[in-house]
C-alpha cells in the first residue's frame, strides 16, 4: 500500500494486483496542489514568514530610531515617538523588534542552510559511496541524533562565544544530522534507478552523476528539511539568547527577551511591550514554519490528507430473522460509486447490477482500476471516503436495504455480509494471537465460552493446526493467515462472502488450496460468494457465474461455462488469453494495446473502443448496453454482438 | 537477543563516550587558555607566572594529552567531577543537590505531555479531515510555536503575578513546612514550571500520534476488523495498539526536549533545579559544572534509551520473535 501512496504509477504497473479505492484516488491527484488542511496552512505559512522576512529587509525604513541608541527616557510608555516605550537604558523598543527580525531570521535561516548543506554533503557521500565511509558517517549521525539539541547548543555556545557566526555554526552544528539522514535514504533509492545505474556503468564519474541525476532529484525533499531545520534553529537561536547567550551587538528577539526577563519587566506592565511583542514576533516565524513544514510533508503523504470515513453510531441492530432460503444472498442494482477529489468526481462504478445466489460463486473480473474492489467494498460495507455510493440499491439476503452507503451496511458486517480483503495474509493485526481475533469477532453475537468455542471449530474447518491457534500472525505462514482470515471473516455465518482476490501473493500450491477451501465451505455453509479477480482463466474454472467489468461498467456476464467456452465481448476474448507470467501470476491483457483508460476522460461511445481490436465506425458514438445473447442470461454490451 | 542488546548498549556506549570526550576536548580547544575555563575570570588574570604554572600542575594541565585523558575518565568513573568556580564545592554534590527537581518537572511534563499528547492526536486521526481535527492541528501547532520560556512568563504573569494563584519563585518556601504541608508546597510550585515544560512537549507527540493512528488505519488489519462487524471503538483500539510503538519511541525524543526545555524553563521561575544551575554556570562562566551538569544529562538520556529498548519487545510482538 504505501509504495503506492508514494508512486500512483506503481500501483497500476507491474504485479496485476488491482489498485484499490485508494489508488485510483491518487491517481487522480497526480500533479494537483495540495488541498484542504495542508493547502490551508501552505499559504498562512507562507504569509507569515514572507511577512517577518519582509520587516526584516525593509527595517531601516520601518524603525524611526536606532535599536542601540538611548532614544528616549527609561522605562517610557508607548507614545507616538515610541510605538512600544523604551527599555531600561531608554532604546526604543520597537526600533529593536524590528531589527531583531533580521537577527533571528539570519541565524534562523542561516543555520538551516548550513546544516543543510553540511547534512546533503553527507548524505549524497555516504549514499552514494557506500562502504565503510557510509558506515562511519551514519554512526556520526546517529550520534548525533541521540544528543539533546538545546543542551548541546548551551555548552558549545558557552565555549565559543556569542558571535552571529559563532551562533550559526554551533546551532548547523547540531542539526546537521537530520537531513543527513533522511537525504540519505532517497540517495540510496535514487542510486538504484535505472539511468543512474546505466551512468555509472558507463563510466561517468562519481560527482558528475550526483550533480547531473541525484542532486536535482533530491532537492524538493531537501527543501522541506530546510524549512524544518530553519523551523528548530529559530526556536534555538531564541533560546540560546534568552538565557545570556546572544551577541548584545546584535539584538535579537530572544536577547530583547532576556533583557526583558533580567529587568524583571514583567512584574510591572512593561510586559506588554517589551515582552509580548518580541514572543509574538518569535511565535510567528516558528508558526509560519512549521505550518510550511507541515504542508509540505503532507503532500508527501497523501495518508495524511484523507479524510476519515463518517464514525458509524451504534444502534440496535435489526433482527437477524432468518431470511427467506431462497432469497439471494446478494442483490444489487443500479450501483454508482463516485471518488470526489479537489471539486472534481470520477464514476469508479457505474449503473452496476449483480445477483450472488447462495451456494453460488460469482467471479467478478477486470483490470485493475475497473471498480470491481470498489463494488466489494461497497457491499462488505467498508467503503470510505473520497468514495461515495451516489446511487443504487442493494438487499443482502432479502432484506431490503436501500443505497448502500457504509452506515447503512455497517450493522450487518460480519453477520450478513463478510469480507477476505485484497492481500488478505496483512488483514491480521499483528499486534494480538489469531485466535484472539478470531473470538473478538465471534463475541458479537454469543457469550465468551462459546465464542471460543465456535472460533476454534472455524480454524480448525479451515485446516489450522490447533497448535497454531494461539500463534502470532507473523508466526504463521502465507498461506496459513489466508485461512485464518478466511475462518474469521465466517465466524459469524455471513451469507455472503465478499473475496478480493483471495489468493493474490501466495504460491501455486497454496493458492489452489485456498480456493479450493472457498469450494468447499461455498457448499458446507450454503454461502453466496463475490470473487473478485483480474484472472479470468483461473476464476471461470471456479465460479458459476462470471461478470467482466471494464471501465466501471460490467461489459459481460452469464454463467461460467457459458462465457468461458464463448466468450463474447472482445475484452473477455482478450483477458481469456492473456497468458501465465512468471511465478504463476497472470499479467492480463499483455496482448492488448493501451492502457486502463483514464476515468477522468471516459471515451465517447463505446468505452473500450480505444483499445477494441474489433471496433468500428459505429463504436465511437453508440454506447452499448448489456443485452441478451442467448439462453441462460448471457448478456454481452457491445454493439457488433447486439442480436437483430 | 543477546546480539541486539550488545549492538544497542555499544551505540549507546559510543554516544557516552562521544560526550565524555566533547567535555574533554572542549576547554582544551576553545579560544583561549584552559585555565579560563577552570578558574574564575578575575584569579585567571590575575595570575602571576608561577602561580600559572602551579594551577596547570594541579589540573594536570602539562602533561601530554592522552595522559590528561585517562586521569579525566577514571575521575569520572569515581563519579569525582571538578570543583565548582563559583560555589567552591565539588560539582558532583552540587549536582546531587539539584538534579531530584528537574527530575520532577521532566519526568512530569513527560508523562503530562505523551498522555495529553497522544489521546488529542489519536482523537485528530479518528476525525481527520473533519472541523475537530484541523482545529486541534491549528491550535496544538500555535502552542508549539510559541517558545518555552515565553510561555513561562506569559504562564507568571497571569497566575503568579496577575492571580496569586501560584508562588513565583523557587521550589519550596523559606519558612520549613513538613510533611504534608511540605509536599502541596512542592506541588503548588511545580505546577507552573511543569505546565510550561508539558505545553513545549505536546506538540511533537501530538504529531506523531496522530501521523502514526492514520497510517495506521490505512492498514488492511482496520479494513478487516471493520469488516468483521467491531464497533468503532474496538476498530479504534485496533489500530491504536500498534500505533503505540512510535508514540513510545518519540516519548524519548520529548525526553530530550524537555531537558534543554528545563533549561530555559527554570530560569523563567528560578526553580532550582539543572537547568538552572546550567544557566546560572553560563552567566558565571562556571564550566566546570557546566561539564558535570551536561555529562548527566548525557547518561540519563541514554539510560532512558536503553531501558526503552528493553521494554520495545513488550509492545510489539514482531520484535520479540526477531529477537529471540
Ligand atoms: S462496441 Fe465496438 S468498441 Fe465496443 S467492444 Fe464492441 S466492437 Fe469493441
Amino acid at each position: 500500500m504505501t509504495l503506492a501512496e508514494v508512486d500512483p504509477q506503481r500501483a497500476t504497473a507491474g504485479t496485476g494486483r488491482g489498485p484499490g479505492p485508494s489508488e485510483v484516488a491518487d491517481r487522480l491527484r497526480r500533479g494537483r496542489a495540495p488541498r484542504g488542511a495542508g493547502r490551508t496552512m501552505a499559504i498562512i505559512g507562507a504569509g507569515l514568514v514572507a511577512a517577518c522576512v519582509l520587516v526584516a529587509l525593509l527595517a531601516p525604513w520601518i524603525a524611526i530610531h536606532s535599536p542601540t541608541e538611548p532614544s528616549g527616557t527609561p522605562f517610557a510608555r508607548p507614545s507616538s515617538a515610541h510605538p512600544l516605550g523604551t527599555n531600561d537604558v531608554g532604546q526604543d523598543l520597537f526600533a529593536q523588534l524590528v531589527f531583531g527580525a533580521r537577527v533571528s531570521l539570519v541565524i534562523g535561516l542561516g543555520a538551516a542552510a548550513v546544516a543543510l548543506v553540511v547534512g546533503g554533503l553527507v548524505a549524497v557521500v555516504a549514499g552514494y559511496y557506500r562502504g565503510p565511509i557510509e558506515a562511519v558517517l551514519m554512526r556520526l549521525v546517529d550520534l548525533m541524533l541521540g544528543f539533546p539539541f538545546l543542551v548541546l547548543v548551551i555548552v558549545l555556545a558557552a565555549f565559543f562565544g556569542r558571535g552571529l557566526w559563532t551562533t550559526i555554526a554551533v546551532i548547523a552544528t547540531v542539526l546537521w544530522a537530520r537531513p543527513a539522514r533522511i537525504l540519505r535514504s532517497q540517495v540510496l533509492k535514487l542510486r538504484e534507478l535505472d539511468h543512474v545505474v546505466a551512468a555509472r556503468a558507463m563510466g561517468a564519474s562519481g560527482l558528475w552523476v550526483m550533480g547531473r541525476h541525484i542532486l536535482p532529484r533530491i532537492a524538493p525533499l531537501g527543501a522541506a528539511q530546510f524549512v524544518r531545520a530553519a523551523n528548530v534553529a529559530v526556536t534555538l537561536e531564541a533560546s540560546l539568547a534568552f538565557l545570556g547567550l546572544g551577541d548584545a551587538n546584535r539584538l535579537s528577539w530572544g536577547t530583547m527577551l532576556y533583557f526583558a526577563n533580567a529587568r524583571s519587566a514583567f512584574l510591572t506592565d512593561a510586559w506588554r511591550w517589551w515582552v509580548a511583542p518580541a514572543g509574538l514576533a518569535l511565535t510567528t516565524v516558528i508558526l509560519g514554519l512549521a505550518f510550511l513544514s507541515y504542508a509540505i510533508e503532507e503532500w508527501a503523504d497523501p495518508r495524511l490528507r484523507r479524510p476519515a470515513p463518517r464514525p458509524v453510531r451504534r444502534r440496535a441492530l435489526p433482527p437477524l430473522a432468518e431470511s427467506a432460503e431462497d432469497a439471494p444472498a446478494l442483490e444489487l442494482s443500479g450501483l454508482v460509486v463516485d471518488y470526489r477529489l479537489a471539486g472534481s468526481a470520477i464514476r469508479a462504478v457505474d449503473e452496476v447490477d449483480l445477483v450472488v445466489h447462495r451456494g453460488r460463486i460469482l467471479g467478478l473480473v477486470g483490470e485493475s482500476g475497473s471498480g470491481k474492489t470498489t463494488i466489494a467494498l461497497t457491499v462488505a460495507g467498508v467503503l470510505r471516503p473520497p468514495a461515495r455510493v451516489v446511487a443504487g440499491t442493494l438487499a443482502l439476503a432479502g432484506r431490503e436495504l436501500g443505497r448502500p452507503a457504509r452506515p447503512v451496511v455497517a450493522p450487518f458486517r460480519g453477520r450478513q455480509v463478510a469480507l477476505v480483503p485484497q492481500a488478505a495474509m496483512n488483514a491480521l493485526n499483528p499486534a494480538y494471537p489469531v485466535l484472539a481475533q478470531l473470538v473478538e469477532a465471534a463475541r458479537l453475537t454469543r457469550g465468551a465460552a462459546e465464542a471460543t468455542t465456535r472460533a476454534t471449530e472455524l480454524l480448525e474447518r479451515v485446516g489450522l493446526p490447533a497448535s497454531r491457534h494461539r500463534s502470532f500472525p507473523h508466526e504463521l505462514s502465507g498461506g496459513m493467515r489466508q485461512r485464518a482470515v478466511i475462518a474469521m471473516a465466517l465466524v459469524n455465518d455471513p451469507a455472503l462472502l465478499v473475496a478480493d482476490e483471495p489468493a493474490s501473493g501466495l504460491d501455486v500450491v497454496t493458492r489452489a488450496q485456498v480456493l479450493k477451501l472457498l469450494l468447499e465451505l461455498r457448499d458446507q455453509m450454503h454461502l453466496g460468494v463475490l470473487l473478485v479477480s483480474h484472472d479470468l482463466p483461473t476464476i471461470s474454472r471456479l465460479a458459476d457465474d462470471l461478470a467482466v467489468m471494464y471501465a466501471g461498467r460490467i461489459v459481460e456476464r452469464g454463467p461460467a461455462a457459458q462465457v468461458s467456452s464463448s466468450p463474447k465481448h472482445p475484452y473477455t476474448r482478450a483477458l481469456f488469453s492473456a497468458f501465465p507470467a512468471l511465478h504463476g501470476e497472470r499479467r492480463p491483457l499483455a496482448s492488448l494495446p493501451g492502457e486502463v483508460p483514464d476515468l477522468t476522460r471516459v471515451p465517447e461511445g463505446c468505452r473500450f473502443g480505444p483499445r477494441c481490436p474489433d471496433a468500428v465506425e459505429e463504436c465511437r458514438t453508440g454506447d452499448p448496453a448489456l443485452e441478451d445473447v442467448g439462453s441462460g442470461g448471457h448478456e454481452v454490451a457491445c454493439l457488433l454482438r447486439r442480436t437483430p | 537477543m543477546a546480539r541486539h542488546l550488545l549492538r544497542t548498549s555499544l551505540q549507546y556506549g559510543a554516544v557516552l563516550f562521544a560526550a565524555i570526550v566533547l567535555n574533554f576536548a572542549l576547554p582544551r580547544l576553545a579560544p583561549g587558555d584552559a585555565i579560563d575555563y577552570l578558574l574564575p575570570p578575575e584569579q585567571a588574570g590575575a595570575l602571576t607566572p608561577e602561580q600559572r604554572t602551579a594551577v596547570l600542575d594541579r589540573f594536570g594541565l602539562d602533561d601530554a594529552v592522552p595522559e590528561q585523558f585517562r586521569r579525566y575518565v577514571t575521575g569520572i568513573a569515581r563519579g569525582d567531577l571538578l570543583v565548582s568556580v563559583r560555589f567552591g564545592r565539588p560539582v558532583t554534590s552540587l549536582l546531587r543537590e539539584r538534579v531530584g527537581w528537574t527530575l520532577l518537572l521532566v519526568g512530569g511534563a513527560l508523562a503530562l505531555s505523551t498522555l495529553i499528547g497522544a489521546a488529542l492526536g489519536f482523537r485528530s486521526a479518528w476525525r481527520r479531515g473533519t472541523r475537530a481535527d484541523t482545529g486541534t492541528l491549528g491550535a496544538v501547532m500555535f502552542l508549539d510555536a510559541l517558545p518555552p520560556f515565553f510561555v513561562g512568563m506569559m504562564l507568571l504573569l497571569a497566575f503568579s503575578v496577575g492571580l496569586g494563584w501560584f508562588p513565583s519563585y523557587g521550589a519550596v518556601s523559606a519558612t520549613d513546612e513538613q510533611g504534608l504541608q511540605l509536599v502541596l508546597e512542592v506541588l503548588k510550585r511545580a505546577v507552573l514550571p511543569m505546565a510550561t515544560l508539558t505545553v513545549a512537549g505536546l506538540g511533537p507527540m501530538y504529531l506523531i500520534a496522530r501521523s502514526a493512528l492514520v497510517s495506521e488505519l490505512q492498514e488492511d488489519y482496520v479494513l478487516m476488523a471493520e469488516a468483521k462487524g467491531l464497533s468503532d471503538r474496538q476498530v479504534r483500539r485496533h489500530a491504536a495498539r500498534n500505533a503505540l510503538l512510535p508514540v513510545s519511541t518519540v516519548a524519548l525524543v520529548g525526553l530530550g526536549t524537555l531537558v534543554g526545555g528545563a533549561a530555559v524553563v527554570e530560569s523563567v521561575f528560578s526553580y532550582p533545579g539543572l537547568g538552572r544551575l546550567i544557566y546560572e554556570s553560563v552567566l558565571a562562566r562556571d564550566y566546570p559544572v557546566l561539564q558535570g551538569a551536561f555529562l548527566l544529562l548525557i547518561v540519563t538520556i541514554v539510560i532512558a534509551n536503553l531501558l526503552n529498548d528493553l521494554a520495545y519487545p513488550l509492545l510489539d510482538p514482531r520484535v520479540r520473535k526477531r529477537r529471540s
